[in-house]
């Protein structure tokens, strides 16, 4: 009874989510300026041309009736055609997201490990010369714009030594009925050098957070205890530490992957990596609102989703959690 | 966790199978014969008359093909169709090519090309455009044996031959006609072109393998993959790893290193200009006040201010410094040379003391604050020239604040009228066609003026292009054309600042690459390197 009254609840607020993120973007993206001029090309069409593409996309009618239309259109499944493909929106936001899925899922494979890893040895051994290494490296990592990463892992990994390709997907294979790259060495040879450009912050403020927690349980009572009852370093490091520090983490984990998924645009537009991100800015700038919006419903969608798999997450975590409830 | 175990090893043995099937073409892309390019163009759809734009009409061109080709001066060049005469003021006969045939194997006749106008004329619904202008003037179209088109238009339409150098030809289904979801939706798009269509990624990427049965000879690559590449710095890179043989849209500031990286650089003017327009119209405007803030009667509409601020305009800076020498200083619509265009129009040094005392003569001894409008990210040098121009006309005492914006919003606000002065940029198949649709006085009727956004009228020079637009394409139309240009110019209506140069990058596979001044990529532009 009360997991049915929690999940209503938990859906009902997603639902009013849904709605305020739709009206602020819907009113954001119409504010921005008439997309008309990004579909009829302005130098050399006529004001006959502009007149008709306006009736033809609905732009004519006044924002209040375009929104209740789009919800309309929502409510009985369909984004609407985007305007400059001329594709169902929602099926471009699905046909991307899979490149967007295994970059975002792949540089979470790398930081996540890392960072808790990194973060846990340099919180035992605080002080010493490789916390402080650790420290120093991770406050660069984190305050290094997004799109130098990127443009100096394209130098040193491909420009310099050319190992890697400097963009692009590669081959894909089929699976599922989604293309993915990292199932072919060629497409894994692509992913590499982009997921290592939105896994290197990542491990950097994983380790951070695995680190200060570290050390704060490292002088509470009970791994004392356990120190004075014998137990090895390395099993109450991984038995005991990193349980109790393993909260915040997977929080951090579930917000971040959410954010790769929908805004690692720096990285896949330097990249060109076809994903979500990149469409969603591409769209942006040309004004194309049905995919826009759609783009925005899927990543709103799945930020709650990853939210509810998070504090679900807690439960199997923190036997606290699972008794509280 | 029950789920998981009798299914993980399957998943696993999938995995490993595929990555060991997905290996074996590890570099596919180096086999001999392909032909891979970097584009900024981004094919938006496979609907060959959805939208007139480069983007589009670049890529497509690999697969369809045109009755009329503009060669590299833009002269008039036998497509599909071999030939094509005035049978009177109002009627044209196109002769077509004989034993062409589509992808499909489907031979290519007069049917078609009759198809492909009815298409454009009666059925494409908007927002897809751009083309229907170019058909807008055709009373009836006519198949009176397989090999010949007639066209009959409501008035004399010297120009159809150069308008047929912009509508790809289609294949006439066996029933009802193709809309655009129908080509966009499987349906592979149906040509004539040098190379077939094999598949297409939105925004990603573009495939092609050579048509054996080509009527002009076997094309030179046996495949050629388009990678769509927006960021100009990740196409620079693409070309200096050796990923893609050609990279298009190069930023000028990124040939010197490409160079030192082994690269080759192809550059031409483009046939299009940019500019500074004035709104000569409205009695007062938005942004343009006296020194001290308050509004003023509009000064564009005296020619002495025009004249004032384009004799303090630097174009020099414009081209040497923010193009990189990649691009010309103008003083018409189009790089002299270019059918059309005026040998007495050159661009002028600028002189600060005359365009003071024209100041000053025009009653703005003090000058005046104006903003000073463009798009940012649109054009080459864009957002720069604004603030270069600002500099240039700060010295004759005009204080003028550049204003980018990103060209939607840029777009929304001048349709708005929230712009006194602005920098644009405009791009046809020939002279006649930017100076019918930006400096001819705006008449609906008539479709003149449609970029005309500074309302400027002159009806000497309507009367002009009329009279210039009436004669056959050759010396005597260039000759009239050139002729109005110089008298429009004298007036300064807009200032002509430069015409940038179309940049692309090409590897040690190619052997040569030929641009075109309308600025398109394909596989048909480059030579392969002999081996």
């Amino acid at each position: 009874m009360g997991m049915i009254s929690v999940a209503l609840g938990r859906l009902g607020q997603a639902f009013l989510l849904l709605i305020a993120m739709s009206l602020i973007g819907f009113i954001g993206i119409h504010s921005v300026g008439n997309p008309v001029f990004n579909v009829v090309n302005i130098e050399t069409a006529t004001p006959e041309d502009i007149h008709a593409a306006t009736i033809a996309l609905g732009l004519d009618q006044p924002i209040w009736r375009q929104y209740l239309a789009f919800i309309g259109n929502v409510v009985s499944g369909n984004f609407g055609t985007s305007y400059i493909y001329h594709l169902p929106a929602f099926e471009l936001v699905m046909s991307k997201l899979p490149a967007t899925l295994e970059l975002a899922s792949i540089a979470m494979l790398i930081a996540a490990p890392l960072g808790t890893g990194l973060g846990l040895l340099a919180g035992r051994r605080s002080g010493t010369l490789f916390d402080r290494t650790l420290v120093k490296a991770s406050v660069s990592a984190l305050s290094i714009p997004s799109f130098w990463l990127a443009m100096m892992l394209i130098l040193v990994g491909a420009i310099l030594t050319g190992w890697l390709p400097s963009g692009g997907r590669g081959s894909t294979a089929s699976f599922l009925g989604q293309e993915w790259s990292f199932l072919t060495a060629n497409g894994l040879w692509h992913l590499v050098l982009p997921a290592l450009a939105l896994a290197i912050p990542n491990i950097a403020l994983i380790a951070r957070l695995s680190r200060s927690g570290t050390i704060e349980v490292e002088n509470l009572d009970f791994t004392r205890f356990c120190r004075a009852k014998g137990l090895s370093a390395r099993r109450i490091l991984f038995r005991h530490t990193l349980p109790n520090i393993s909260v915040p983490i997977v929080t951090i984990i579930g917000l971040q992957f959410g954010g790769m998924l929908a805004f690692a645009v720096v990285v896949e537009t330097i990249f060109s990596w076809p994903g979500v991100g990149k469409l969603l800015i591409d769209s942006i700038q040309l004004l194309d609102r049905p995919v826009v919006m759609a783009t925005l419903t899927v990543i709103a969608v799945a930020f709650v989703a990853l939210n509810a798999l998070v504090d679900l997450f807690y439960a199997v975590l923190d036997p606290r959690v699972r008794l509280s409830s | 966790m029950k789920l998981g175990s009798p299914f993980r090893p399957r998943l696993l043995s999938a995995l490993l199978i595929s990555i060991f099937l997905g290996s074996a073409p590890a570099t596919p892309a180096q086999e001999r014969g392909e032909l891979r390019i970097a584009t900024s163009y981004k094919l938006m759809t496979l609907d060959p008359q959805y939208a007139n734009l480069n983007e589009n009409t670049s890529l497509l061109s690999h697969i369809y093909e045109r009755l009329v080709y503009q060669d590299e001066n833009l002269e008039l060049k036998p497509g599909l169709a071999t030939s094509w005469r005035p049978l009177s003021d109002t009627q044209w006969a196109f002769k077509l090519r004989d034993k062409v045939r589509f992808h499909d194997g489907s031979a290519f006749d007069a049917d078609d090309v009759v198809y492909t106008i009815e298409r454009i004329r009666d059925f494409l619904k908007p927002p897809s455009g751009g083309f229907r202008s170019y058909v807008s003037g055709i009373k009836s179209v006519s198949a009176p044996d397989p090999l010949t088109v007639l066209i009959e238009t409501d008035g004399a339409v010297p120009n159809l031959p150069l308008f047929f150098s912009s509508l790809f030809v289609m294949n006439r289904p066996s029933e009802g006609v193709e809309t655009t979801e129908d080509l966009n939706a499987g349906h592979p798009p149906n040509g004539t072109g040098p190379y077939r269509f094999e598949s297409w990624s939105s925004g990603e990427s573009l495939r092609l393998a050579r048509n054996d049965d080509y009527w002009g000879g076997k094309p030179a690559w046996s495949k050629v993959t388009f990678r769509v590449i927006e960021n100009p710095a990740a196409r620079v890179a693409a070309l200096s790893t050796g990923e893609v043989d050609v990279a298009d849209a190069i930023p000028a500031r990124d040939v010197a290193s490409l160079k030192e990286r082994g690269a080759r650089v192809a550059s031409v003017g483009a046939a299009r200009v940019n500019f500074v327009q004035f709104d000569v119209a409205r009695d007062t405007l938005p942004g343009v006040t006296d020194k001290s803030g308050e509004p003023i009667a509009n000064p564009f509409k005296n020619p002495l201010v025009r004249r004032a601020l384009t004799l303090a305009t630097d174009r020099g800076i414009l081209v040497d410094k923010i193009l990189a020498g990649y691009g010309t200083a103008a003083a018409q619509v189009f790089p002299n040379g270019l059918p059309g265009t005026s040998a007495k129009l050159l661009p002028e040094a600028p002189n600060y003391d005359e365009a003071k005392m024209l100041l000053a003569k025009a009653g703005f001894p003090d000058g005046f604050n104006l903003v000073l409008a463009g798009p940012a990210g649109r054009y080459p040098g864009d957002a720069e020239s604004l603030q270069a121009v600002a500099q240039s006309w700060a010295r004759i005492g005009v204080n003028a604040q550049p204003a980018a914006a990103p060209f939607s919003v840029f777009n929304t606000k001048r349709a708005a009228g929230d712009y006194g002065v602005w920098y644009g940029g405009t791009s046809g198949e020939a002279v006649d066609i930017i100076l019918h649709t930006l400096l001819a006085s705006p008449d609906p009727e008539r479709g003149t003026g449609a970029l005309n956004f500074g309302k400027y009228r002159n009806e000497a020079f309507d009367a002009m292009l009329a009279r210039a637009e009436s004669i056959a394409v050759g010396p005597e139309r260039n000759a009239a054309l050139a002729q109005a240009t110089e008298l429009v110019m004298a007036d300064q209506p807009i200032i002509p600042l430069y015409h940038f140069h179309h940049i692309v990058g090409y590897g040690s596979r190619i052997g040569s690459y030929v641009l075109h001044p309308r600025g398109w990529t394909t596989a048909m532009q480059t030579l392969p390197a002999m081996e």
